[in-house]
């Protein structure tokens, strides 16, 4: 274990031999550091990369029988059949209001909770609130989805018997398609908002208490301290996960789409996720939603480039 | 303001109640504004457990709103006679146990290597990384892990999803930033391998971020029901949301599967098999969410120390 010492110390090593016996005396050295490594190895290789060679399935007619490489090359065909479909328009719009508009309220919501958090003056008011907000976090979708349904039901729901009792008509939210946007982003909010405002309170934490002190020795009040000294603080992290939400736009909360979709609201809440969990599992249609998929890949990966590259641009933070 | 109320008082007298009326204006809507967002946050879960216990035709017309009205445990006693539930609970503590056992042991190792510097850690890094940007989406995966065995298997319900770029890149920080390096010279001095300083050391001092990491994989598991929407079809070996999906999120909601057994006793009266099958459903809500509300509460002193410690360099 003699050898192990001199990696440890560093500085040490001698810078004796060519680059490549330094690396196989290197690799000597460290085998185990790659037994550690190589179970995450293999579970990346079999769950993210075999995935994406099988990717291919795409530009084929993929049929079991046949395995990926042996089915037929098709080319483009399932791409276009997806442009020419009725339903592909519908389905793109959708999933980019949906999240257009989500990002919209659950992007600012937990930087404005977290500066507000930051001000209170009593710290065990601030703990308890903190342990509240972030219950909601750990409720399931199923149960999330299930709630909506029971207190907005237009029999029993507590909601529509307060409607009614106001002299209002009871609205049966769940199959109306104008709810289904808002009730699906304000439960969003309700659940995750609290939770990520982790992020940007960590962030607050880390600021140089003197930086507040030389703001009251000034005469700063509340709300010039946060315009001065939290908001510009906040601004690198904000903008980062500006840009990693930016890389999902098409990329839509499936588990909870499918729960929420009723056949009435179909409309609006029928978006790729849901139409390539439907059509490729349901109807077997491999091929062609594995296009969809790719599709959305390729989109998702182009806009977090661009954003990325004109962020860096603009002199704000990127991701690399 | 974070620093103590006495030492700013010290500095700049304003300890004294003199603040200024804009910064008490600024405090009260603050307070409002907290207030209110607790109240937003609890009503709902406190609506549904009381509901959970109370009597069903009060429920049912909405007259249960701050207090629970005729207290009684039926809902809880039909859910509890239900097989398919008590099964599919079962099932979910078995998943959730190893799959979090797995989850994290798998985690701390690879975050161990990538917590040292070693020939081919950049590629290694970039290899796991890229996985983030660009991945091969539902169908794909599906037709690798069922050319794997994984469909209709229970160990898909373990393995699938087992390590996140995300959970790797907070512990592999969390390492660097709290185990000294020098630890590890001395280990080393002493013929510590890296295999016995892991288990020796890293593994012990890693308390605070195995609880953050196991919370996070317990949860997500104990939560997850889409995994088993598209691997599992026996349905001996469904999990607690993918039973609960089929009782609560649908609109045929009337003859809820929850109670059906119960439906055979006194299947007489529907209107009130349908009241009752609405509280069951507010309890099989509650039983469904505490253990995982519970896991948070009862972790949670180590885990908003964890999550910021991890947080900072992400």
């Amino acid at each position: 274990m003699a050898q192990t010492i001199r990696i440890g110390g560093g500085a040490k090593r001698p810078d004796k031999g060519s680059l490549g016996k330094r690396f196989a005396r290197s690799v000597r050295l460290h085998w185990q550091l790659y037994v550690f490594i190589a179970p995450i190895f293999i579970f990346f290789i079999l769950f993210h990369y075999a995935p994406l060679y099988g990717v291919q399935i795409a530009f084929r007619d993929y049929k079991a029988v046949f395995g990926i490489t042996g089915s037929k090359w098709v080319g483009l065909k399932h791409f276009r059949d997806f442009f020419r479909s009725y339903y592909s328009m519908r389905l793109i719009v959708n999933t980019l209001l949906l999240n257009i508009f989500g990002l919209l309220w659950s992007f600012p919501i937990p930087i404005f909770m977290a500066i507000l958090l930051n001000q209170l003056n009593n710290k065990r008011a601030k703990s308890f609130i903190q342990t509240i907000i972030y219950v909601p976090h750990f409720i399931s979708t199923v149960v999330m989805v299930g709630v909506l349904f029971l207190f907005l039901s237009p029999t029993s729901g507590i909601i529509n018997k307060a409607l009614t009792s106001l002299g209002m008509k009871s609205i049966f939210f769940m199959i109306e398609p104008g709810y289904f946007r808002t009730l699906f982003i304000a439960s969003d909010i309700w659940q995750h908002a609290g939770w990520n405002t982790i992020l940007f309170i960590a962030a607050l934490t880390g600021i140089d208490p003197e930086l507040y002190e030389a703001a009251s020795v000034d005469g700063a009040s509340k709300t010039q301290k946060i315009r001065y000294i939290d908001i510009p603080h906040l601004m690198p992290i904000a903008a980062i996960m500006l840009i990693l939400s930016c890389g999902s736009m098409l990329v839509s909360n499936t588990d909870k789409a499918l729960l929420m979709q009723t056949p009435n609201n179909m409309s609006v809440s029928d978006i790729i996720g849901v139409y390539v969990y439907q059509q490729g599992l349901g109807k077997a249609q491999f091929s062609y939603t594995a296009a969809i998929n790719l599709f959305v890949n390729v989109v998702n990966f182009i806009t977090i480039m661009l954003v990325n590259f004109a962020s860096k641009k603009l002199g704000e933070t990127s991701l690399f | 303001m974070r620093r103590p109320m006495s030492q700013s008082a010290l500095r700049h007298g304003s300890g004294y109640g003199r603040k200024t009326t804009g910064d008490r204006v600024f405090d009260i809507f603050n307070s409002v504004f907290w207030v209110v967002v607790v109240g937003i946050v609890i009503y709902p879960l406190w609506l549904v457990l009381i509901d959970s216990v109370s009597n069903p035709g009060d429920v049912y017309a909405g007259r249960v709103v701050i207090w629970p009205i005729g207290f009684s445990l039926e809902g809880y006693k039909a859910i509890l006679a239900s097989k398919q539930l008590l099964r599919s609970y079962l099932n979910s503590i078995i998943y959730t146990l190893s799959g979090t056992v797995f989850s994290v042991f798998l985690t701390m190792m690879g975050a161990y290597a990538l917590s040292h510097p070693f020939p081919g850690k950049g590629a290694v890094n970039f290899f796991i990384i890229f996985t983030m940007f660009f991945s091969g989406g539902l169908i794909p995966s599906f037709i690798i892990n069922r050319a794997l065995g994984l469909y209709n298997n229970p160990l898909a319900m373990i393995v699938l999803g087992a390590v996140s770029v995300w959970n790797l890149m907070i512990a592999r920080t969390y390492i660097q930033t709290n185990i000294p390096g020098e630890l590890y010279d001395a280990a080393a001095i002493d013929g510590a391998s890296h295999f016995k300083y892991f288990f020796r050391f890293v593994l012990p001092l890693s308390g605070v971020i195995m609880a953050v990491l196991s919370v996070y994989a317990g949860v997500a598991r104990w939560n997850d029901y889409f995994t088993a929407l598209v691997y599992i079809r026996d349905r001996n070996l469904l999990p607690l949301q993918t039973v609960l999906r089929e009782a609560l999120a649908s609109l045929t909601s009337s003859a809820a599967s929850l109670i059906e057994d119960s439906l055979k006793i006194d299947g007489i009266d529907v209107q009130a098999a349908t009241r009752k099958a609405e509280v069951a459903k507010y309890c099989s809500i509650v039983v469904s969410t505490v253990p995982a509300v519970l896991l948070y509460v009862f972790m949670q002193k180590f885990f908003v120390k964890g999550v910021m410690i991890g947080s900072l360099k992400g």
